[in-house]
């Protein structure tokens, strides 16, 4: 069952979307109440779906575009106050990461896909098992990610120090990635990024080596697009080696060559870990 | 990833494969086997922030050789006014690619000239070492003793040593060439990449010239002289040499007269380029120091999507080298029997393909079950056809160097026939295993050309045991495999049976004659022969018909080849040849039919080659074009044995128009 979907749409600066999950009793009508309501408060709803298969209380979760000066809070505890709501919970999508699910999906402005994250954790799996420099490979793979979602956000959005960091994390969120934390200074370029519960390292299961390279080259991409410089990101430990998350090391990327410590391997790299 | 080839050139020492935008897709050095030193190697442009590579999709090329070369002319266009002239050569003595790019706008530009390449030197992409020598301007790139460097004129600017796949991206020339400069990086180690850059300044419709010149030596020394000589050579000086060499190679050609094809819109001319074009490509695909010939340059090393290509087989290298001696080359044949001779396996046999050096290759057909027996009898029949143009000394010798290996392969051919047809073996398609028609055809001609030879050294005893198995294996196919339905069956596989219609029967006519138009019977056999492919094989395209291998073919979508279609050609214009005269009811209109029909599958083919006239494996069955293994050295064969046969039967009916 497709739940929580969220794939990019675009920048409204005049609305937001909130998404809300309403627990209801099955009462006759109780839906229809709750959707009343929405309607009368000018709420519009992009999407929504129902669960009430297998619980006692039927479950509906709805995305709305809302002006922006409603606040979701007290709109929250509007719908609680409803006689057939028991439970609501909102979260806000700033960056409208919210679309309607129509055929073909979009994600960041191209064509997406659903998958399993199995699916591509076992084309990680295998590029690492069998073929060489898949570490570069992956790198080089997510690199372009990257750059492409900045390049897209800057199309359709002014991003900047004050939201560059928040739009990669609801990114990250709205495609079931992963969970950010970004601090990085701009000045410096220095920082790093939290992943939690990062969807490769979750299902990739007990390594000796970090294995998020993929996203590590996402994030250099991202951030050397938006810096305009070339940003170094390391993964310095993962939640596939036994650590609680993922932990990525930004850094300013070494000018003039490859210089002797990353051909032996040496010391720049060790820093970083 | 696997990519075909649109044209190809080189020198003894140097094997060059491109696509149709001019990117370099193989470098073989110093053999066409092996080792293939490039995985991409391009030119690209830079300008308002973006870079332009010339072997994407926004450009639009014509690519042609120079006539009578292997020099390569390659024009891209860019949807924004760019337009760039590429000319490709290789010196003709040292193994160094020299091409020049000439780039012109409709519009005043300012930016950058990037030619990146990333080598995998000695094939492979690990344990590479990479430098710039700034004060030789020089990029080099090297693995044990292979050397493989880039000098340009005028000399580049800017360059990048960085790591072709690695975490440290930023280091990549690739990507270092996105901001629009190189950062200079001296020497890496690893899975290299390089970049070299130069200002591009373009006022509106004005020229920039960059001329880059790609060398390959066994050592640095040598690497570092190669380079610094050539510089000091202009262009001009060069690409009047090349052409020069190419055109006095030509020279040798058997000379086409073709009279009387003017029915035919531009076909003459269209025949004499596709003579000259096979005669240059072959002698490109052949190793000058071991004889030997890759069937086409390789396109999938990693044999993804099917056995790989870049080896010898013995049966396409018998027919190449027979069809270069029938065009005026008769040293290919004495170079390739002599590597023969040093390749054949302690059991008389011939393995199912070799690396040039004569190494055994890669394999399927490890075991008595699972060779290919025809490979020794094309061999053998070869090396007959050979021995009889020879005269004098040249004979003499010829005989004493081969007889040896004549023996021990007739008598592998006849301890694997004593039931007249073959034991199980596996088929020339290298896909069935079984007793196939094909099969059998080589190994008569195989042995009737021994027995030849066995005469000609005085033994008769010899020659007479294997003219009499010749004659058996012959009489036990046409009474096993030929059909009622009139054409021999593809062969007997699990012990059935198989009526399949498959092309290959044609060579019971054509090459192996085991049937004889002189025959009344035979030749209604061989006419039945062609009546059956026509009508079960035939693909249309090309406004004509391409024949594919066999019915329910899937390798590679079942397309039509160039060699089935040029096997149905070559029969109907040997038989319009050998037809007797005296015999032939209609013989006019029968030798009329023969020709016209023929020339139609002919022009098929014609069609099917690339832009530069290189033919491939096979056709694609739905746009005509090329579709695999381009070029392939046995397509390039029949397609002069063809000509020839036309141009005999042009100068025949010429000779009796003129007479009556």
């Amino acid at each position: 069952m497709v739940r929580d979907l969220f794939t990019f749409a675009g920048f409204n600066e005049n609305t937001q979307i909130v998404w809300f999950t309403i627990v209801y009793s099955k009462e006759p009508g109780a839906l229809s109440s709750i959707i009343d309501f929405l309607e009368a408060e000018n709420a519009s709803i992009l999407y929504g779906n129902l669960d009430n298969i297998a619980q006692e209380a039927g479950q509906y979760s709805v995305y709305t575009e809302l002006k922006k000066d409603i606040n979701p809070e007290e709109f929250a505890q509007k719908i609680k106050s409803l006689g057939v709501v028991s439970e609501v919970e909102y979260g806000i999508s700033e960056y409208r990461m919210v679309h309607s699910v129509n055929f073909p999906l979009y994600v960041v402005g191209v064509r997406g896909v659903i998958a399993r994250a199995l699916t591509i954790v076992d084309i990680i799996k295998t590029l690492y098992q069998n073929a060489p420099h898949a570490e570069g490979l992956l790198t080089i793979s997510g690199l372009k990610g990257g750059i492409h979602s900045a390049k897209f956000f800057k199309s359709i959005m002014p991003l900047d120090d004050s939201n560059y960091a928040s739009v990669i994390g609801e990114l990250y969120r709205g495609v079931g990635w992963g969970i950010l934390e970004i601090e990085c200074d701009p000045k410096t370029y220095e920082g790093k990024v939290i992943v939690k519960d990062s969807f490769i390292a979750d299902t990739y299961g007990p390594s000796d080596q970090p294995v998020c390279a993929f996203m590590s080259g996402y994030f250099a991409g991202y951030l050397t697009d938006y810096f305009g410089k070339a940003i170094s990101v390391r993964e310095v430990s993962c939640k596939a080696t036994g650590k609680k998350h993922c932990e990525h090391i930004i850094s300013l990327a070494p000018s003039g060559g490859t210089g002797l410590e990353y051909q032996v391997r040496g010391d720049t790299r060790d820093k970083a870990t | 990833m696997i990519k075909q080839p649109n044209v190809i050139l080189g020198n003894d020492e140097l094997l060059v494969t491109m696509g149709r935008k001019g990117d370099l897709l193989g470098f073989f050095y110093p053999r066409r086997d092996y080792a293939q030193h490039v995985d991409e190697s391009v030119a690209c442009i830079y300008i308002d922030g973006k870079l332009l590579w010339t072997n994407e999709s926004d450009w639009h090329s014509i690519q042609n050789y120079i006539e009578d070369t292997n020099i390569v002319s390659t024009k891209i266009y860019h949807d924004s006014g760019i337009r760039i002239s590429i000319l490709d050569l290789v010196h003709p003595d040292v193994p160094v690619l020299i091409r020049r790019f000439k780039v012109q706008s409709q519009k005043k530009i300012s930016g950058k000239f990037f030619y990146y390449s990333n080598f995998n030197v000695g094939e492979i992409s690990n344990k590479n070492s990479g430098f710039c020598d700034s004060d030789a301007h020089l990029l080099v790139q090297y693995r044990q003793n292979y050397y493989i460097g880039i000098q340009s004129l005028p000399e580049f600017t800017e360059w990048q040593i960085g790591k072709a796949m690695d975490t440290i991206w930023w280091t990549n020339s690739k990507y270092d060439m996105e901001d629009g400069k190189l950062q200079r990086n001296k020497e890496d180690i690893g899975n290299i990449n390089n970049a070299a850059g130069w200002d591009l300044e373009l006022e509106a419709n004005g020229a920039n010239e960059f001329v880059i010149l790609i060398g390959a030596a066994a050592s640095r020394n040598l690497l570092y002289k190669r380079m610094y000589e050539l510089s000091k050579m202009s262009l001009e000086y060069i690409f009047e040499k090349t052409r020069e060499y190419w055109v006095m190679w030509l020279s040798k050609k058997k000379v086409l007269k073709m009279p009387g094809l003017e029915g035919y819109d531009n076909l003459r001319q269209e025949l004499f380029s596709a003579y000259n074009r096979s005669l240059l490509t072959l002698h490109l695909l052949q190793d000058c120091e071991y004889g030997s010939f890759v069937a086409a340059p390789e396109f999938d090393p990693n044999f993804e999507k099917c056995g790989g290509y870049g080896f010898c087989w013995n049966r396409d290298a018998a027919e190449i080298v027979l069809a270069l001696k029938h065009s005026g080359y008769p040293e290919y044949c004495d170079m390739f029997f002599k590597w023969s001779i040093r390749t054949q396996l302690p059991d008389g046999s011939w393995f199912q393909r070799y690396w040039l050096n004569g190494d055994i290759a890669p394999s399927w057909g490890n075991f008595d079950y699972s060779t290919q027996i025809d490979e020794t009898g094309s061999t053998l029949y070869a090396m007959d056809i050979y021995y009889r143009i020879l005269e004098g000394l040249k004979k003499v010798e010829f005989l004493e160097g081969v007889w040896v290996s004549v023996l021990r392969a007739a008598e592998y051919l006849m301890k694997r026939t004593k039931s007249g047809l073959h034991e199980s073996c596996m088929d020339l398609w290298e896909t069935y295993y079984g007793i196939f028609t094909y099969t059998n055809a080589s190994i008569y001609a195989g042995l009737i050309g021994a027995s030849h030879i066995a005469e000609e050294n005085g033994e008769d005893g010899m020659a007479r045991r294997w003219r009499k198995r010749a004659e058996f294996v012959k009489q036990a196919t046409i009474d096993r495999l030929w059909l009622q339905e009139g054409y021999f069956a593809k062969g007997i596989l699990n012990e059935k049976l198989d009526k399949t219609v498959d092309a290959s029967i044609l060579s019971a006519y054509i090459p192996f004659g085991m049937l004889s138009p002189k025959d009344p019977v035979e030749k209604d056999m061989i006419l039945f022969m062609i009546e059956n492919i026509r009508k079960k094989l035939s693909v249309p395209i090309n406004q004509s018909y391409g024949i594919k291998r066999y019915e329910n073919d899937s390798y590679i979508e079942g397309n039509p080849w160039v060699v089935t279609t040029l096997w149905l050609s070559e029969a109907m214009f040997a038989l319009a040849l050998d037809l007797p005269r005296e015999i032939e009811e209609r013989y006019d209109e029968t030798v009329n039919k023969l020709t016209s029909e023929g020339i139609k599958y002919l022009k098929c083919v014609l069609a099917g080659a690339t832009s530069t006239g290189l033919l491939p494996e096979q056709m694609d069955k739905s746009t005509g074009k090329p579709a695999w293994a381009v070029p392939l050295g046995w397509s390039e064969s029949l397609m002069l044995d063809n000509i020839l046969l036309l141009d005999k039967i042009c100068t025949k009916k010429a000779g009796s128009a003129e007479q009556s």
